[in-house]
């Protein structure tokens, strides 16, 4: 054992934060509360060491690691002890039992603390676990995602070189097919990209201020590029919506929307893509006129399972799989949720971004 | 007028390399390639090229170097060329003396028209022939009149206030290139600005809704998301 990783062990299980120091305080100002009325109304002393265990076991369970139990079974003992146990104001350990209090105030937080951390650690585990299924998802999405195109580029370019007596129209068709599949595994490559800066943690992306109308405009923009023969339609409100976000990432996920609403809808000729605000989170939609989501889909369209049965599916090699799982994460990685319905003539996914940066701001 | 202009293009890959040439070679351009930095440097001095393509990602140097060596010395225009996910470098590359960027994987279209911007930016003193013959700049249906300190939209006066028009002037001299939200902050409200570009933010809007027909469908006002804006260009 280094050094370091002994300072790390220390530091994980008598961890410091002023919340928890905040907590401790309030829930035993509590405890001594009580007591002082219960004293004022009753000249007994046997109710103060349950009190002060209960806020003991208060203290360990909402506050995180063993230091703040424990300094609170130790002054929970000497409040007892000093204040609330004859002779008051004064210490006294001779009192009979009195070893045995303190044991059990002892007794009491270390358990607490010991079930509290073990619960947040499995908690931990499973969100892990939960990660790592998507990362293997997603691996065996792309890898089928890859093939295919490499198989068709490998293909029309070997036919080229081989074939010096083709036609100009077939070495065009050809050229072109190996063209737009090599768009399609940028495609891809970009959306693995997005996944590698959603990190390990959901800390790990970095959140700007960024007003929503330019992303939306600019997604659009380099989607009309793609797809001329679509027409999109874009709403933004006329006050400013400013939203948190990284906006490369948000970018992908309505790029990708867009994307699926073009290819997916199959016979797709508007698309309307819309923000607004809604209470406190900002909603981003995709509305196609396309032929809608299969209805047994759209329960496990977002349960991170990606299918493969190609059987309802046409063009199997083009799932949505993957551009899907990564609008997903991404959205979740900023604290918000995503959505998906047919609507009337096309199919709609919408999500939304909190507007005010919660929890762990980076 | 023959001459056609000289581009070194500073790339490793050599597939990649090969295309740009070939792109630049059919389109009037006489294209040299360098495989590495020090080739480049060299090659730089003993050539002058009118313009230069650089990679970021060399095998012997780092390209931001390579720009910061050139800059001592020279303002010879060089578009950058750097993968998606590092806006970080395009950014700084920008604010080193970069005149443009072009994002892995372009298109042939979009190469030309860097190109093309990034030369006309260098011949012209004022950044932009436009204004300095007539003193307005026009693409599409807005105007900028540098005289008279407006902006006209189908002729019409769109009302900017002074901060708002100070930046559209300053896109409109840089208009095709893309200008960066510390240099236009810096260049706006002085060196000792914040980072904080939330003001740009909220006046970018403010103009779009005066000068755009759809706020979130701008024909002048682009952004590039994560590294700044841009004005369309005339013709």
């Amino acid at each position: 054992m280094h050094l370091s990783t002994k300072k790390s062990l220390f530091t994980r299980f008598f961890p410091f934060s002023l919340r928890d120091l905040a907590v401790s305080v309030a829930i035993l100002s509590c405890a001594a509360g009580i007591c002082f009325l219960l004293q004022h109304a009753n000249s007994s002393d046997g109710f103060a060491s349950p009190v002060f265990v209960l806020a003991v076991l208060c203290v360990s369970r909402f506050t995180t690691g063993y230091l703040f139990g424990l300094l609170a079974s130790v002054l929970g003992v000497v409040c007892v002890n000093f204040i609330f146990t004859y002779p008051y104001w004064a210490v006294n350990f001779t009192i009979s039992g009195y070893p045995l209090t303190f044991l059990v105030f002892l007794a009491a937080s270390v358990m607490t603390c010991a079930l509290t951390t073990q619960a947040r650690q499995s908690e931990r585990l499973r969100a892990e676990n939960e990660k790592e299924k998507m990362r293997a998802n997603l691996l065996r999405s792309v890898s089928h995602d890859i093939r295919t195109p490499l198989t068709s580029i490998v293909g029309s370019t070997s036919a080229l070189l081989e074939n010096p007596e083709l036609s100009l129209p077939e070495r065009q068709e050809l050229l072109e097919d190996a063209r737009s599949e090599a768009q399609w595994l940028i495609r891809v490559v970009e959306n693995l990209l997005s996944i590698t800066r959603i990190g390990d943690a959901q800390a790990n992306i970095t959140k700007e201020e960024e007003a929503a109308e330019e992303i939306l405009g600019e997604s659009v923009r380099k989607f009309r590029r793609r797809y001329p023969g679509i027409r999109v339609s874009v709403e933004a409100p006329d006050e400013l919506l400013m939203v948190p976000m990284d906006p490369i990432l948000i970018e992908q996920v309505l790029s990708n929307l867009l994307e699926n609403a073009a290819v997916h809808g199959k016979s797709t000729s508007h698309i309307r893509v819309s923000v607004r605000r809604e209470e406190m989170f900002a909603r981003f939609s995709v509305e196609d006129d396309g032929g809608g989501i299969p209805e047994k889909e759209l329960p496990t369209l977002f349960d991170g399972t990606l299918r493969h049965s190609s059987s309802s599916n046409c063009d199997g090699k083009r799932n949505m799989g993957l551009g899907l799982s990564v609008c997903l994460a991404i959205v979740r990685a900023h604290g918000g949720a995503m959505s998906a319905q047919n609507i009337s003539g096309g199919a709609e996914f919408s999500f939304r971004l909190p507007l005010e940066a919660q929890g762990v701001i980076a | 007028m023959t001459i056609r202009e000289k581009i070194l293009v500073i790339e490793d890959e050599k597939s990649i390399s090969h295309f740009i040439s070939t792109i630049l070679n059919s389109n009037g351009y006489e294209a040299m390639q360098a495989r590495s930095g020090s080739e480049a440097l060299s090659m730089i001095s003993s050539h002058c090229p009118d313009l230069v393509i650089l990679d970021l990602g060399l095998p012997d140097m780092d390209g931001l170097d390579i720009l910061r060596q050139l800059r001592e010395w020279s303002s010879l225009p060089v578009v950058v060329v750097s993968a998606r996910s590092h806006e970080r470098d395009k950014v700084q590359a920008l604010d080193l003396g970069a005149d443009d960027y072009l994002t892995k994987p372009f298109g042939t279209d979009e190469l030309l028209a860097r190109v093309r911007t990034a030369i006309r930016h260098t011949r012209t003193a004022s950044g932009n022939d436009q204004i300095a013959q007539k003193g307005t700049y026009t693409v599409g249906e807005l105007t900028i009149d540098y005289n008279k300190h407006q902006a006209l939209v189908r002729g019409e006066n769109v009302k900017l206030t002074l901060s708002e028009f100070r930046i559209v002037a300053l896109l409109g001299k840089y208009a095709g290139k893309v200008l960066t939200y510390d240099f236009i902050i810096k260049e706006l409200w002085g060196p000792r600005a914040g980072g904080d570009n939330q003001i740009l933010r909220v006046n970018m809007a403010n103009i779009r809704r005066k000068i755009e027909k759809n706020p979130a469908e701008p024909e002048y006002l682009f952004t590039e998301v994560g590294v700044g804006y841009r004005l369309a260009e005339g013709e």
